[in-house]
């Protein structure tokens, strides 16, 4: 299929917005490779070298960050695998099967949408302090499976799907499982990298209930870590560690991110033509 | 009974019946058509016999065995969907072993089967091939394919050809023809247009208002409709219904009388309910009806409209009463919409329906 072009004018819009997006981003990225004292002096200093990996250094000696790096990718994993098989099992449920108060239990998944965090978080935490799930791994990954998002959004994707196919498929003799596995379930796979960058995403990034679940270092991701790592006056003393640990926690998304682009993209733009 | 049976179906959507009291048999090899329009419950039927629906009342039986309390997959049944569905993310070859695979075939008995199938219906370079990558005729062709190598006791077939354009629609007609004589199965196939059914099809089953019509073969659902509905719905044109009475009987055949004046002897056998006086519905097809010679008696008509279709022209009238009438002329036909013509009725062909609906046929010529 051949391209529209853009007009010149769009295009430099474009560049423009995205020169905002990036600015604060390179500037980031730029102070990170800077010494914090020169940065002290001057921040514009980042501009021209010297350069150093010293900031990164320091991060990586910290003795705990590697445990917390792994720490938030056992919790960003273990929810991403846990929504995508509970949302995926749960948006075929509703999308095609018959059963008793289905719409009922439907409207309170979407209810479950408008419930923010802030209002469960005190009976959570009373909870997980009573079933002794805080420090644990579970503690920290079980909350993230709870939302509603993703049932949603794949019973919205299953829906898309042409009826014929489930019959075309119990007339080939499949079973109900056989069915969800080996023709619906496939072409789900945009929408799994869809909900699954966004689940990793959200639970890489989680900062409040790890905060809250999380009271020994042993059990920090790399947010609480990295926080907890800062020293008093960070944001002028030490601004170039501080920067290098958010791009340091940034890298796993980036990823992420560009591993599963194309995905992304498609899922987006199928759900918007359709 | 080695083919389809179907005793007393019937099926609501709640309050609304969609079939009532379906008795059918299908032969062995038999290839029969399900015609109806939109709502006749002619889909809803295919979807019965497949397993697709429940049925509310009655049996459905196949090869000897009931299968109406089957699963789909179990009752030795394959079908072809109106818009093929086929698996989009396996590969042809994947898609004709589906049902195969679940079956418990064997890998080489399964992949003997698919060739064989490919070579015939002419897909065995697209094995490897996606279906989103493949046009409406080949995707359909797959869709046939994966139907034959289950080797079914049932074809069925809902609106095999509603979704190709009129060149490839021609083409696959014929080889749904091919397929008949190519696979040891009987096929059922619905459809709402009659010439797939009249050209197709050994029986048509003529389905209307949740029940069936009439089922026979196309020259005696054509010949002979069962009523006036059938009468109306297989033909094109539509054979003309002009409302009339019955004015007496010459010997033991019936005469008619339009509002228009006319008088028309029929090849009617005298019957109950046609007694002089009666007011009834004649039925003409096109075929019957032409231009009078000049200076020959006739009914008088106006032209409406006409339909050059090249190797004949239809005519469409209008009595002086109002009535509606269609003449058909060979070739390109000079007439124009607004002109006075006669009419030249062969009226020992004439059909006449009762007010109940009843059909009264032409009896042998003298």
């Amino acid at each position: 299929m051949k391209r529209d072009r853009l007009s010149p004018l769009v295009t430099v819009l474009l560049l423009i917005g995205a020169a905002i997006m990036l600015a604060p981003m390179l500037w980031t990225l730029l102070l990170s490779f800077k010494s914090n004292a020169a940065l002290m002096a001057d921040s514009g200093s980042a501009f021209a070298p010297p350069w150093t990996l010293e900031n990164y250094a320091a991060i990586l000696k910290g003795s705990l960050t590697t445990r917390w790096l792994l720490n938030s990718l056992i919790v960003a994993s273990g929810a991403t695998i846990g929504v995508l098989v509970l949302s995926s099992l749960a948006g075929y449920g509703f999308a095609r099967l018959e059963f008793p108060f289905r719409r009922t239990l439907f409207v309170i998944v979407l209810l479950g949408l408008a419930v923010p965090e802030q209002a469960v978080i005190l009976p959570r935490h009373q909870l997980f302090a009573w079933a002794g799930l805080h420090n644990t791994y579970p503690g920290l990954i079980l909350p993230s499976l709870t939302g509603s998002f993703g049932v949603f959004f794949m019973t919205q994707y299953f829906r898309a799907i042409p009826k014929e196919l489930d019959e075309a498929a119990l007339l080939d003799g499949a079973s109900r499982f056989t069915l969800f596995r080996k023709v619906l379930l496939p072409l789900t796979i945009p929408a799994q990298a869809t909900l699954g960058v966004f689940t990793f995403l959200a639970a890489w990034n989680d900062y409040w209930w790890p905060l809250i679940s999380a009271t020994t270092s042993d059990y920090f991701t790399l947010t609480v870590g990295l926080a907890s790592a800062q020293m008093n006056y960070a944001q002028t003393s030490g601004l170039g560690f501080l920067m290098a640990q958010a791009v340091f926690a940034s890298i796993p998304i980036l990823v992420v991110y560009i591993a599963f682009q194309k995905q992304i993209v498609r899922a987006m733009a199928g759900t918007a033509v359709r | 009974m080695s083919g389809l049976e179907l005793i007393d179906v019937s099926k609501s959507y709640g309050a609304t019946r969609v079939l009532d009291g379906v008795s059918l048999a299908i032969g062995a090899g038999e290839f029969v058509a399900f015609l109806g329009p939109s709502g006749s419950g002619k889909s809803t039927l295919l979807r019965i016999i497949a397993g697709l629906e429940s049925l509310d009342a009655g049996e459905v039986w196949l090869g000897g065995e009931r299968i109406d309390g089957l699963a789909p997959g179990a009752r030795g049944i394959a079908m072809v969907f109106q818009h093929y569905a086929l698996y989009p993310h396996m590969t042809v070859r994947e898609n004709m072993a589906f049902g195969l695979v679940n079956a418990g075939v064997p890998k080489d008995e399964i992949a003997r089967r698919i060739a064989q199938a490919a070579e015939t219906l002419e897909i065995a370079t697209q094995l490897d091939k996606k279906p989103g990558q493949m046009s409406g005729g080949q995707r359909q062709r797959v869709a046939i394919g994966r139907a034959i190598v289950k080797k079914p006791k049932l074809f069925l077939l809902d609106e095999p050809l509603s979704n190709l354009d009129a060149a490839l629609r021609g083409r696959t007609r014929v080889e749904l023809a091919q397929l008949r004589t190519r696979v040891d199965a009987a096929l059922v196939m619905v459809t709402h247009d009659q010439s797939e059914a009249m050209t197709l099809a050994d029986r048509i089953v003529v389905m209307n208002d949740r029940r069936i019509q009439q089922v026979g073969t196309p020259a005696e659902v054509y010949a002979r409709p069962a009523n006036a509905f059938v009468a109306g719905f297989v033909g094109s044109p539509a054979m003309a219904m002009l409302p009339a009475r019955v004015a007496g009987h010459d010997g033991a055949r019936v005469r008619i009388g339009l509002p228009c004046g006319a008088d028309l002897p029929t090849a009617i056998p005298a019957a109950a309910g046609l007694e002089e006086g009666a007011p009834v519905t004649l039925g003409l097809r096109a075929e019957h009806v032409t231009l009078a010679p000049p200076a020959t008696p006739g009914l008088p008509a106006r032209i409406d409209l006409v339909e050059r279709l090249g190797d004949r022209t239809y005519l469409y009238a209008r009595l002086s009463d109002g009535s509606e009438i269609i003449a058909h002329a060979p070739g390109f036909s000079a007439v124009r919409p607004g002109e006075a013509v006669t009419l030249a009725v062969d009226a020992a062909a004439a059909h006449v329906f009762t007010a109940d609906g009843t059909a009264h046929h032409p009896g042998p010529r003298a």
